[in-house]
């Protein structure tokens, strides 16, 4: 099952690619022309898979592994498109350059030919604007969806020029598929159809920039286990000006009247008005995804976390004792960010098996190698990590030269831009 | 990725100005390449060549070889085939959807001319 879900995008990404190619290859052309062309239905396949993976169903997060993979195989995805319809123009031109140079220019430029490389045109400098604007990530995060929305429009013009071209027989089909992931992304989860209705119960600040929100269900309420996280967007409310859009939090405890709750940390326009939220407030709950925690193995394990990356943890320690020996490193810069230490301290004196060890490391970054048990000591333990991506790559790589094999190291990093 | 995706933009803008400046500073095309230039074609002739890869097509006068070209264009072959061994102007000028080649097109097609269609009907 594990190899399944492991090779589920592969496969994906490869049956997409080699689909069109296959079914359009050209034949009896010279060699940079074909490969001009194979070079624009293999991008044309890489954008369907693209689109496709970045739908937030959870029955698709669980076939193809975590929304979070979904996501990282996304953005690699649609970049290896990119490349190749980059050079897509350029190769079709490149294969005009011997017989004059002229021909080459007129074969690329869009002045002197007609619309259907017009749109071509367009479709690049569509996909161009989208990925400079998925890289800029200082913008506001509603300006950056705005323009990495572009992103979808560009593939559609794209089948669009492929159309004009005259080509039907694969193009729509490609464009029936691509239609109906943008508008199922659109439809169901940007505008919230595929999310219940929840109410909140209570605010309640646990650190400096950092509020847990109780989310009371009005219908029928998600299903989510520890380690897991949901997509919430927050509505209006008699002070509160909500957000409308939806953004990803974890949640930190699920109770037995199927109320969650999740930890909200300020990082963004947001996530900084969602401080001042009161109860009462509406909000719609998609979700929930991720495997972060899920099948955990019987061995000893080692979970490191650093600030707001305590919020798993903290939802299974929750749910009740640890059933191995756990050690749970909780690195953050003061108290005062040190969200639910009071709890986590009251939960490891109750647990036996719990050994916590929280540190304050100041505003420079930990030296990791000091904190981490030593080699023998980590021997057989499964380590579970969650944290600033920064804090991540320094653990793995510690834990790398102890000799842990990647298998026993399991981290997300909760970040969906 | 940001890396990958500013080089591969900045290398696919350095290759178009390449182009652009090759077709402006390179010689142009060998003419020559037009074979039989004025060798005259009755209609007759015209309609013995109606084949995918025997295909000639009179067009504002002129006829042209392009055998060799239709599996280059870009159209389904059930758009342009029917056209082989005729006087093809209107198709040309219309692309039977109201909408007239490119400018490139013209370069592309004087290429494969090979003679001028006679004016009256056999």
């Amino acid at each position: 099952m594990f190899l399944l879900r492991w090779l589920s995008i592969p496969l994906l990404v490869l049956a997409a690619t080699v689909g069109p190619v296959y079914w359009a290859f050209p034949e009896g052309l010279s060699p940079a022309r074909s490969l001009g062309i194979v070079l624009g239905w293999a991008g044309c396949g890489l954008l369907l898979a693209s689109l496709l993976l970045m739908l937030r169903e959870t029955w698709l997060s669980r076939w193809l592994g975590g929304l979070e993979r979904m996501y990282q195989w996304h953005h690699h995805v649609g970049m290896a498109a990119y490349v190749l319809l980059l050079a897509h123009p350029l190769e079709l031109a490149a294969d005009a350059w011997p017989a004059s140079p002229t021909l080459a220019w007129q074969t690329l430029s869009p002045f002197s030919q007609g619309w259907p490389v017009r749109l071509g045109w367009l479709s690049l400098l569509l996909l161009m604007l989208g990925l400079a604007a998925t890289f800029a990530t200082r913008i506001p995060y509603r300006s950056w969806r705005w323009l990495h929305f572009s992103l979808g429009v560009g593939v559609l013009v794209g089948l669009w020029h492929l159309l004009q071209l005259g080509i039907e027989e694969p193009v729509l089909p490609i464009l029936a598929l691509a239609a109906l992931f943008l508008g199922w992304r659109i439809l169901r989860e940007d505008s919230g159809l595929a999310a219940r209705p929840y109410i909140v119960q209570s605010a309640t600040p646990v650190a400096d920039g950092m509020v847990e929100i109780a989310l009371k269900p009005l219908a029928e309420p998600i299903a989510a286990t520890a380690g897991q996280f949901v997509l919430v967007a927050f509505f209006a409310g008699p002070t509160f000006r909500g957000c409308g859009e939806f953004h990803p939090f974890t949640v930190s405890s699920m109770g037995a009247g199927r109320e969650i709750r999740v930890g909200v940390k300020a990082l963004g326009d947001c996530t900084r008005r969602i401080q001042g939220m009161e109860p009462g407030v509406l909000a719609r709950v998609h979700g929930a995804f991720g495997t972060f925690l899920a099948e955990r193995p019987a061995a000893p394990q080692l979970w490191l976390a650093g600030g707001i990356g305590i919020t798993p943890f903290l939802a299974l320690l929750r749910t009740g004792p640890v059933s191995q020996e756990t050690t749970l490193v909780y690195l953050y810069r003061a108290e005062a960010d040190a969200a639910f230490l009071q709890e986590l301290r009251a939960l490891a004196e109750q647990d036996p098996q719990l050994s916590l060890q929280a540190l304050a490391t100041g505003n420079q970054p930990p030296n990791i190698d000091s904190l981490l048990p030593a080699t023998r000591e980590l021997a057989g333990h499964e380590c579970y990590l969650c944290g600033p991506p920064g804090m991540l790559a320094a653990v793995r790589q510690s834990l790398h030269e102890r000799g842990i094999k990647p298998r026993h190291i399991h981290f997300e990093n909760f970040g969906f831009r | 990725m940001r890396r990958l995706y500013l080089s591969t933009t900045v290398i696919f803008w350095l290759l178009v100005s390449a182009f652009w400046a090759g077709s402006l500073w390179l010689p142009p095309a060998d003419e020559s390449l037009a074979v039989a230039a004025e060798k005259v074609i009755s209609r007759t002739e015209l309609a013995k060549h109606a084949l995918p890869d025997n295909c000639w097509m009179a067009i504002r006068g002129t006829v042209y070889d392009l055998s060799a070209y239709m599996p280059r264009h870009p159209s389904p072959p059930e758009l342009v085939l029917p056209w082989c061994g005729k006087e093809a102007t209107e198709a040309y000028d219309t692309k039977t959807k109201g909408r007239p080649h490119s400018a490139y097109a013209d370069e592309l097609l004087a290429r494969y001319r090979i003679g001028i269609l006679t004016a009256s009907k056999p």
